[in-house]
């Protein structure tokens, strides 16, 4: 499988420094599932904030803050949770985690006749939803009022920037103005984060867009 | 080359814990890495009495988890690092961090396997790397680690174009990886 869109090393860094928000790091942890490369490279910039870590100052710990520590090593342990069974179809875990099931187990909610998605989480204005567009489906010329990341997970679509497949990763900025189209053959399925409304420009979809969550 | 004496000693430290949970040990890693970590929490704006009792959670997360440590994987500062990058999201944005899980890919084999001697010349070429890295570009590094914003933030805050903060941390990463005899 080869992976033509990666998420820069900006993306890449805030993912592991930690500082990405939960769904941009579902995003990209699950793009990481399919790509050897971007999963070296995170594991690189673990190494160099490791060795941040240790040319940091000490800041000292007040003095009875180890016997505090040592007094607590025999307390039992949280309960470990356990891995969980693999999955049947290949779904990448960190994507299970979000679903409780396999992409194939779905309860895909429908919006027209060859649109279906599936709400993940929301929190503050950023939402991470699955998307399927039967082959051939248009999205409707759209534009943002944020970021747009989209994950392929199974077939593939096509825009105005390139041709995505599997564990390619778009990233679309307020400057994007697309109507990606799923390519013919199986069901386009993407992980989509968006960090604001998308703005249609037709004049149904406008309506509608919001009915949806998008 | 050689690792330094000292991270080799931790690294050995801490496979004590694991093998022989040695709480002698755990003291000297604690003293070593608690004040580190309370600081890179105090660096990311967690308040210094919060900073301290999630410091005593790491460690005492390394006391638990300390059998899950791979030295031929990651140094004992860069595992204690992933753990503190992770129980501060959790405790204080209260958010998950979404994990890899290996079963989901096949492990990474060839010339570049990970050994404990490739793993320890890497580090030594990493820390002499990044102290040769040009200021402007080792700035948006550290920013990236120990300043909670998005590089779009930062790039306001030098006043410079986010795509000249983008193109420095490309350069570094590139520069590191080839030091790293990675390709870029």
């Amino acid at each position: 499988m080869s992976i033509r869109h990666h998420p820069d090393e900006s993306l890449l860094l805030a993912y592991a420094s930690g500082t990405a928000d939960e769904a941009t790091g579902l995003i990209i942890a699950t793009h990481m599932a399919f790509c050897a490369q971007c999963r070296q490279n995170v594991t690189l910039m673990e190494k160099i904030g490791g060795r941040l870590l240790e040319t940091l100052p000490a800041a000292p710990l007040s003095r009875q803050a180890l016997d505090a520590t040592l007094a607590r090593l025999d307390e039992p342990a949280p309960v470990a949770v356990l891995d969980p069974a693999p999955s049947r179809d290949g779904t990448p875990q960190p994507l299970r985690a979000y679903l409780g099931a396999d992409l194939s187990g779905v309860r895909w909610r429908r919006m027209g006749p060859s649109l279906a998605y599936k709400p993940l989480f929301r929190r503050g204005g950023i939402s991470a939803k699955l998307l399927r567009g039967a082959p051939g489906t248009e999205v409707g010329v759209h534009s943002h009022h944020g970021m747009e990341y989209t994950l392929v997970l199974a077939g593939g679509f096509s825009d105005v920037t390139g041709r995505y497949g599997p564990g390619d990763l778009q990233v679309a900025d307020s400057h994007v103005r697309h109507s990606p189209i799923a390519d013919p053959g199986e069901d386009c399925v993407n992980l989509a984060v968006t960090t604001a409304p998308l703005k249609f420009e037709n004049l149904i979809q406008k309506i509608a867009g919001p009915l949806f969550g998008f | 080359m050689t690792r330094p004496a000292e991270a080799l000693a931790l690294d050995a430290l801490l496979r004590r814990v694991a093998q022989m949970r040695d709480r002698a040990a755990f003291a000297a890693l604690f003293d070593h890495f608690a004040p580190r970590i309370k600081s890179y929490l105090m660096r990311l704006g967690t308040p210094a009495a919060q900073a301290e009792d999630l410091a005593q959670e790491v460690m005492l997360s390394l006391w638990r988890k300390a059998h899950l440590f791979d030295p031929a994987k990651a140094s004992a500062a860069t595992w204690l690092f992933t753990i503190a990058r992770n129980l501060r999201i959790d405790a204080i944005r209260r958010e998950k961090r979404p994990e890899l899980d290996p079963q989901d890919f096949q492990p990474e084999a060839g010339p570049d396997a990970d050994d404990a001697i490739t793993l320890a010349n890497d580090e030594v070429r990493l820390r002499e790397a990044l102290k040769d890295l040009p200021p402007d570009q080792a700035a948006v590094i550290e920013q990236s680690f120990f300043a909670d914003k998005p590089h779009s933030q930062i790039a306001d805050e030098l006043g410079i174009p986010l795509g000249t903060v983008k193109s420095r941390l490309r350069l570094a990463m590139a520069r590191l990886k080839s030091a790293l005899g990675n390709t870029p």
